[in-house]
């Protein structure tokens, strides 16, 4: 079930911390530039009444009308400028925070795997990490505006008129009022929104893995009509947000509207003669009361714009709610850092004692066990018994939360965990090939070296051979374009080029026919002759018989 | 350009009618606001001159202040109902287009299928279709609108405020905004394009990299990756600074150019009052209508700016759109006299008959995977002639083909979600049929034992061991009732009593279906009457 109720004040507070905290000097400066400009447009429209109330009064000499032209003008040019700037501010601090928060997500996912899918992940990082840049060029500015604008406004007008400040008085607070009912209901429709965004992402990726075989079931009709129901939730959820958002603006700029006309009713009637209150001592003059006006709609305006950067905020606290509960969650972290490094010195010898790995949730006891140069072990169990993760740990993919991995007689650790892989290659048992050229696929090392002997060994020549393009033919993601053996075969040669002293092999004969699984195992076979050690996790027969040593796993 | 034309007709079909409102209310918000500001302006200016005249009882005060209440409430209710319908018509169109774009890649061909890229077709369906959003509602809608609303603005102000003021406002913003605008739109298509383009690869390499994980960790090259993927990211973060660099450049323009033609408006009633062509409220009405219509302008920069993010997103779109896939409906052809399956080729004679089974043996990259994928249609024939109930695969709608044959592919996946979610892919079956159909193959022990049907599977169906997981494909494509299976490799991952026990299971359950299986192994099998070995 999805969380409904708003976080709590503390927390909210700690998640907008988080986002605007690091870049609060570049904010607080865009916000004054803002300010700066908003202060602009009493002077030009006191100019600007200055020169109707001149038309009326009967100077109307086209100099004084160009003057104030020219004033009025060089006001609006100011206040562009001052624009101009405070954006490239505000810009600059949301900038710096999505390219903080988007190197955390890269250099945090791969390493130490969480609890997102892979295209959830990049959805968080491209899609929803951009929607928090309005909040944070928005919200800061908005805030600042209201404080000082709205004031200063009320001020001038006081001065003037106190039945115009007493009816800005009346209509101005009702919109924060208004804003915070408003905001607690944006909040939720934006989290829900944030959610169904990832929940698409990660559907779509799954129909999209699956698409040859929802065609062949005839489902693609009923693929569609669910994605349907999905991208329908994800209208619905982006409506019910702009709803919201759309609503909130509408009854604030009512608001905003009936101040404004109550003022030029007000300013209309006293001018007439007809009130002859709200004014100090003198009657309003034409001036006076087109300042007024003009200034009126300003008043307003700060108190709207923060309501919709409230929105603003509602969207991007929702994704940082997201990253935090993502810094949060339990995490399997790799040892090393994954870098090139010099091969480990001495002579090959993995041993394994009382070992549990630490997997989220869950222990795998591992097997004890002891491999010395050029041997060839074979691990063999019932699915579940943990082969895979033994293979995983020795390769230090999984960290152990007990007992001993000795790797060339040191204890695997941060420290030398890159100079031991350097020393390892792998085969593993869900193939994946990246969206890189075969020639790169068969080289993870990026050796340059000649690829065409590794391929012999491993068979594979002929797979290459045939293929269109060659060396430069670009697979599909689980090898689509080649067989199911023939990949495997591929994956065996780039094990080979890889170098090192010892193979990783987890399955690597699952399905292959007898005879090809047969050429596997003489490949495997020719890299033990040449010296190499094997760990090969797998319940194949003719590859246990083939090999010199297993150590079986308990269910 | 011709892209995003064909996107923008899409958008407005979707919902002519909505979009058609929609549309007229942008124009009357903006109208609306111009006789707001403009009315209040004259009113104030009007009352001051018959407060000066002593005349304020005489005047007419109800209906001006009326008419303002009236714009300024209608004004408000007119921009609500706007925003709702253009944004619901887009969004459905958008949603629509989602969905379209799915089923246009499941109806592409099996070489097209199997060099998909799920990461590459994810960002066509969400980004791309994204970006598209503001084609109409931040260019095409307000484009109209403004232009719209500056003519009815000139005629009105013309009649009202006289020629000068009127063509000073028209005069001194349509030009140079067009200029200001059309140089916004070249300049940013470059930045606008790359940033785009580079958060769709950054999306796709993150994909990439965390599905490659383990590998990258092993070879050491983890670390390379994640440089790379940053300098992805800085790449499209410069092009996003640049972007917006241009944007409030323009938007800069923008404002000065709202500005002068208040000044300029300023001059003109100036000039008009001291002539004593028009009085001072009649030439006011000028200086505030030139303020109000500057709300027209500031949305428009914004459309501008993406346009290179748009058209480069609606090229790719309309590429996937218009690619050719089979016809998916249409009539099942009539059935000819025949076998329900015959394969006719060079090396390769094969007629089967319903309620037949035919096993293919065949050394790994001899075809058989291809000649199956022939049968199902996903790939062309070529030279074979193959007929399904006697008629020629190719004359087979998809839709129809998929009713009478089922092909389980080697490499066959699984969804997210439950059990009863994976296997009701195939049919709308109850859960007794689920359980029958599972109980035939032998995998109902096991399921009952991990939850049922309600056991939930992860991402790409993982939770399920390999020789589970094949069963489970199996017992789909069973719910299917095929007239003809076709099997890749069925007892792949099986150990011998549960592969034979799943190939006695699919003939209980198909008793008349014409199957043929490609294996390795338990091709001895009594299900299968004959063997054939292959050699394309």
């Amino acid at each position: 079930m999805t969380e409904t109720t708003a976080p709590p004040r503390e927390v909210r507070k700690q998640t907008t911390d988080r986002i605007l905290g690091p870049v609060a000097a570049e904010l607080r400066r865009s916000a004054y530039l803002s300010v700066a400009a908003g202060l602009m447009w009493p002077l030009q429209a006191a100019v600007l009444a200055w020169i109707v109330a001149g038309w009326v009064e009967g100077a109307t000499d086209l100099g004084r009308t160009a003057l104030g032209a020219l004033g009025f003008v060089a006001g609006g040019a100011v206040r562009a400028a001052l624009e101009r700037l405070a954006g490239a501010d505000a810009f600059a601090a949301a900038d710096r925070v999505v390219e903080r928060e988007r190197a955390t997500l890269l250099t945090r996912e791969a390493r130490a795997t969480g609890p997102m899918g892979s295209a959830a992940v990049a959805a968080l990082a491209t899609q929803k990490l951009p929607m928090i840049q309005p909040f944070i060029t928005r919200y800061t500015t908005a805030m600042t505006r209201v404080r000082v604008v709205p004031l200063v406004l009320l001020l001038l007008t006081l001065w003037l008129s106190w039945a115009v400040a007493l009816i800005f008085l009346v209509a101005g607070p009702l919109i924060p009022v208004f804003m915070a009912l408003v905001g607690m209901a944006a909040s939720e429709a934006s989290r829900r929104q944030m959610e169904e965004i990832g929940s698409m992402n990660d559907m779509l990726i799954d129909r999209l893995a699956a698409l040859t075989d929802i065609r062949l079931l005839g489902a693609s009709e009923r693929a569609a009509a669910d994605f349907a129901a999905r991208a329908e939730g994800l209208r619905e959820r982006t409506m019910a947000v702009l709803r919201i958002a759309f609503l909130s603006s509408t009854v604030l700029e009512l608001f905003a509207a009936i101040g404004v006309a109550m003022v030029a009713v007000f300013v209309g009637f006293s001018l007439l003669g007809v009130i002859g209150f709200g004014a100090w001592g003198t009657p309003l003059t034409l001036a006076e009361g087109l300042f007024l006006l003009l200034i009126a709609p300003e008043f307003f305006q700060p108190m709207r714009d923060l309501a919709a950067a409230w929105h603003d905020r509602a969207a991007g606290l929702a994704v940082a709610e997201e990253l935090i509960a993502l810094d949060e969650a339990p995490r399997v972290p790799l040892i090393g850092r994954a870098v090139p490094a010099a091969p480990m010195a001495g002579p090959l010898r993995v041993r394994l004692d009382d070992a549990v790995a630490a997997l989220p949730g869950l222990a795998v006891r591992l097997p004890r066990l002891d491999l010395s140069a050029g041997e060839a072990v074979v691990l063999s169990g019932p699915s579940g018994s943990g082969k895979s993760t033994t293979l995983a740990a020795v390769a230090g993919l999984v960290p152990l939360a007990s007992g001993r991995l000795e790797v060339c007689g040191a204890p695997l650790g941060d420290a030398n965990a890159d100079a031991w892989r350097a020393r390892l290659a792998v085969v593993p048992q869900r193939l994946h090939f990246a969206a890189e050229p075969l020639a790169a696929f068969l080289d993870p090392r990026g050796t340059g070296a000649d690829p065409w002997p590794a391929l012999d060994l491993a068979r594979a020549r002929d797979v290459v051979a045939r293929l269109p393009g060659g060396l430069d033919a670009r697979l599909g993601e689980t090898g689509g374009g080649v067989s199911g053996g023939e990949a495997r075969r591929l994956a065996v040669a780039r094990a080979v080029m890889a170098g090192g002293d010892l193979v990783l092999a987890d399955e690597p004969t699952a399905d292959l026919d007898a005879e090809t699984a047969r050429q596997v195992i003489d490949a495997l076979l020719a890299l033990r002759d040449e010296g190499r050690a094997l760990l090969v996790a797998t319940h194949d027969p003719a590859l246990v018989a083939a090999l010199e040593r297993t150590v079986r796993l308990p269910a | 350009m011709r892209a995003l034309g064909s996107i923008v007709r899409l958008v407005l079909a979707a919902a002519p009618w909505a979009m058609a409102r929609g549309a007229a209310l942008s124009v009357v918000v903006l109208l609306m606001g111009a006789a707001l500001l403009g009315l209040s302006g004259w009113f104030i200016t009007a009352t001051g001159l018959a407060g000066l005249a002593g005349a304020g009882i005489a005047f007419d005060v109800f209906r001006p202040s009326a008419g303002v209440r009236f714009l300024a409430l209608g004004r408000t209710a007119a921009r609500y109902g706007e925003r709702i319908l253009t944004h619901d018509a887009t969004l459905k169109a958008l949603a629509a287009l989602r969905v379209d774009l799915l089923r246009r890649l499941a109806g592409q061909g099996a070489r097209v299928l199997a060099q998909l890229r799920a990461e590459t077709a994810l960002t066509r369906i969400v980004a791309d279709v994204d970006a598209l959003d503001g084609v109409v509602l931040r260019l095409l809608l307000p484009g109209l609108a403004a232009l719209v609303t500056y003519v009815v603005a000139f005629l009105v102000l013309g009649m009202l405020a006289g020629w000068l003021v009127a063509a000073a406002v028209l005069l001194g913003t349509v030009p140079p905004v067009a200029v200001i605008l059309w140089r916004l739109g070249a300049a940013s298509l470059g930045p606008s394009r790359a940033a785009e383009d580079d958060t769709q690869a950054l999306r796709r390499g993150v994909i990439d990299a965390l599905r490659d994980r383990e590998s990258l960790i092993a070879y050491g090259r983890l670390m390379a990756r994640e440089t790379e993927l940053l300098a992805v990211d800085g790449a499209a973060r410069r092009a996003a600074a640049e972007l917006d660099t241009i944007e409030r450049r323009a938007g800069f323009r923008l404002s000065l150019v709202a500005t002068l033609v208040t000044g300029l408006a300023i001059l003109a009633g100036g000039f008009l009052v001291a002539r004593g062509e028009a009085g001072a409220a009649i030439a006011a009405i000028g200086i505030f209508v030139a303020i109000a219509l500057t709300e027209t302008l500031m949305p428009l920069r914004r459309g501008f700016a993406e346009l290179g993010r748009m058209t480069s997103a609606a090229t790719r779109i309309v590429a996937v759109a218009g690619g050719e896939a089979r016809p998916v409906f249409g009539e099942a052809p009539t059935l000819a006299q025949g076998p329900a399956l015959r394969v006719d080729g060079p090396q390769l004679d094969l007629a089967l008959e319903a309620g037949e089974a035919v096993a293919i043996r065949a050394p790994s990259g001899a075809g058989k995977t291809t000649l199956l994928l022939m049968i199902a249609g996903l790939l062309p024939a070529g030279a074979i002639d193959i007929r399904i109930m006697g008629r020629d695969v190719a004359a087979w709608p998809d839709e129809a083909l998929r009713h009478v044959l089922t092909l389980v592919p080697q490499r066959s996946a699984l969804i997210a979600g439950t059990v009863r979610d994976n296997l009701r892919l195939a049919a709308d079956a109850d859960d007794a049929e689920l359980w029958r159909v599972l109980a035939a193959i032998g995998l109902a022990g096991e399921i009952e034992h991990r939850g049922g049907l309600d056991l939930r599977l992860g991402e790409a169906g993982s939770g399920l061991s390999g020789g589970q997981a094949r069963r489970l494909t199996l017992a789909r494509a069973l719910l299917k009732r095929p007239r003809i299976l076709l099997l890749d490799e069925p007892t792949e991952g099986l150990d011998d009593d549960a592969a034979a026990r799943a190939l006695a299971g699919v003939r209980q359950l198909l008793p008349d279906a014409a199957i043929l299986a490609a294996l390795h192994r338990a091709y001895d099998h009594p299900l299968f009457d004959r063997t054939l070995f292959l050699r394309l």
